[in-house]
């Protein structure tokens, strides 16, 4: 229900992100989400939803997801992959079908993907803050009508996939034929151009779907949400190095990078100060309880307090690679922490992590919660974290 | 007069916010915002007596529990012998 990948599409790539939620009352998701990344920096994301809903859909479907992923990943054929399915997927006792609807994307390395689609709702393209409407061929494959299209991609593109749970949200309480899609397409198209990321994408809309279900959902919903980008390096540095002589071998290393600079840790921003000859402008502004106040320096992006709020950084990343709850408050606040994840989380691609190995001597009393072994944990977790939402983490320690 | 305090990551888990909030509502209180700065400073490398407060470069020890009285003594009393000093 998390994850969220990007792949090379040379300057452009893909962020992937899905979310989904359960029918009333099912431990289990009846839908599958498969993501497969090839060599060859191409990716397979699958969309399946089983029939039914609870273990027999979600068997359904991650049969079918993973059958298909793979073997499309190992280049074998379409018509291959569906009779193999129809061969393999163990056929429901109630209904005497095996049966499991999936939505496939395939993002090839020239900046083309090719969609597949077989009976879930059909996949909304928006290009331009506007529904595109795609050219499509219709084929037979045992006895299955499917579409096929090969677009190809631009920047800012958002491919949104979803089972029938979400079009179906709301019907016959908030709406009498549910959320159609034309209205999907109209509220996610309010979203295109602004900064969101492709799992907050996909929580916005499955949010809204559980809404109109009234938190009951009648349905299995899922939507993966692909956008397409430009990649966007980001320079983190926190800590000063354990030699002071290499501050200045840090630093120019860090200032010498592309892409947006975060500095987090006081004594590290004192040092960048200095070696920018700028003066820190700390303020006294709380935005949030917990965390304590940014600073400014010419040059600069952003700078913060480090330990503190680094560990705030590193609790919102854990919570939006599981139920991603908690975006609505990094999404808009002030503090220190919730500008590094929007950073981080929406506008990187590419993280470079500069950490300096110091110890901080205030730092190492027993009374505090703070020291250098909790330091290079959280470091290390953060950089897990950002790998597995799909960014491009590099880790140099000074 | 400014008064600067740390908040840095060791003063802010001493209690820095509320030494900040409680000089900004004494500040307010006793109507001596054109006489006084406060602002933000990051680690005055003095982390083990925090909250680093400094007046005017003067380093000083505040917690939340003594910061009325630390006003009080080297805020509020030295503007007023300055006043006298000018009168007189």
């Amino acid at each position: 229900m998390n994850n969220q990948r990007i792949q090379s599409l040379s300057h452009l790539c893909a962020d992937i992100g899905y979310k989904s939620i359960n029918h009333d009352g099912e431990l289990l998701c009846g839908d599958h989400v498969d993501i497969v990344s090839n060599d060859d920096g191409s990716t397979i994301v699958v969309l399946a939803d089983g029939l039914g809903s609870g273990v027999k859909a979600s068997i359904l479907s991650t049969l079918t997801s993973k059958i298909i992923s793979t073997m499309m990943a190992a280049g074998l054929s379409l018509e291959d992959c569906v009779s193999t399915m129809a061969a393999t997927l163990p056929i429901c006792s109630v209904r005497g079908v095996a049966y499991s609807t999936f939505t496939i994307i395939h993002l090839k390395q020239e900046h083309v993907a090719e969609l597949i689609q077989y009976d879930n709702p059909q996949i909304i393209w928006i290009r331009d803050g506007k529904r595109y409407d795609y050219p499509k061929t219709e084929t037979t494959i045992g006895g299955k009508t499917i579409y096929q299209s090969t677009v190809t991609l631009c920047e800012n593109d958002l491919i949104i996939a979803m089972s029938d749970g979400c079009p179906h949200a709301g019907i016959g309480t908030a709406y009498n034929f549910g959320w159609k899609l034309d209205d999907i397409a109209a509220f996610m198209e309010d979203f295109a151009n602004l900064d969101y990321n492709a799992k907050t994408l996909s929580t916005m809309l499955v949010d809204t779907c559980n809404r109109l279900y009234d938190n009951h959902p009648g349905d299995d919903a899922t939507a993966c949400v692909i956008k397409i980008r430009k990649r966007a390096p980001m320079n983190l540095l926190f800590g000063p190095p354990s030699r002071r002589d290499d501050c200045d071998r840090m630093m120019s290393l860090f200032f010498s990078k592309e892409g947006k600079h975060i500095i987090c840790g006081g004594t590290t921003a004192s040092i960048a100060a200095k070696y920018l000859r700028k003066p820190i402008r700390p303020s006294i502004q709380y935005h949030n309880s917990d965390i304590p106040p940014t600073a400014e320096i010419d040059g600069v992006d952003l700078v913060t307090e480090g330990m503190i709020t680094v560990s705030k950084v590193l609790e919102y990343a854990k919570d939006a690679l599981a139920d991603n709850e908690q975006y609505e408050l990094w999404g808009y606040q002030q503090d220190g922490a919730s500008k590094i994840c929007r950073l981080l989380f929406e506008e990187a691609t590419d993280i470079n992590f500069f950490v300096g190995k110091a110890v901080n001597p205030a730092h190492q009393n027993p009374g505090l919660p703070i020291n250098f072994t909790i330091k290079m944990n959280l470091v290390k977790e953060l950089a897990e974290c950002l790998t597995t939402m799909g960014k491009r983490v590099k880790l140099l320690y000074f | 007069m400014n008064i600067t305090v740390c908040i840095g990551s060791s003063c802010h888990i001493k209690g820095s916010r509320q030494v900040v909030e409680r000089l900004q509502a004494l500040i307010a209180e006793h109507n001596v915002g054109e006489t006084v700065t406060l602002s933000g400073a990051f680690c005055m490398g003095n982390c083990q007596q925090g909250v680093c407060v400094t007046v005017d470069k003067k380093l000083f020890s505040v917690s939340p529990e003594t910061v009325d009285a630390f006003f009080q003594e080297n805020v509020l009393d030295v503007i007023l012998r300055e006043e006298v000093d000018d009168h007189g």
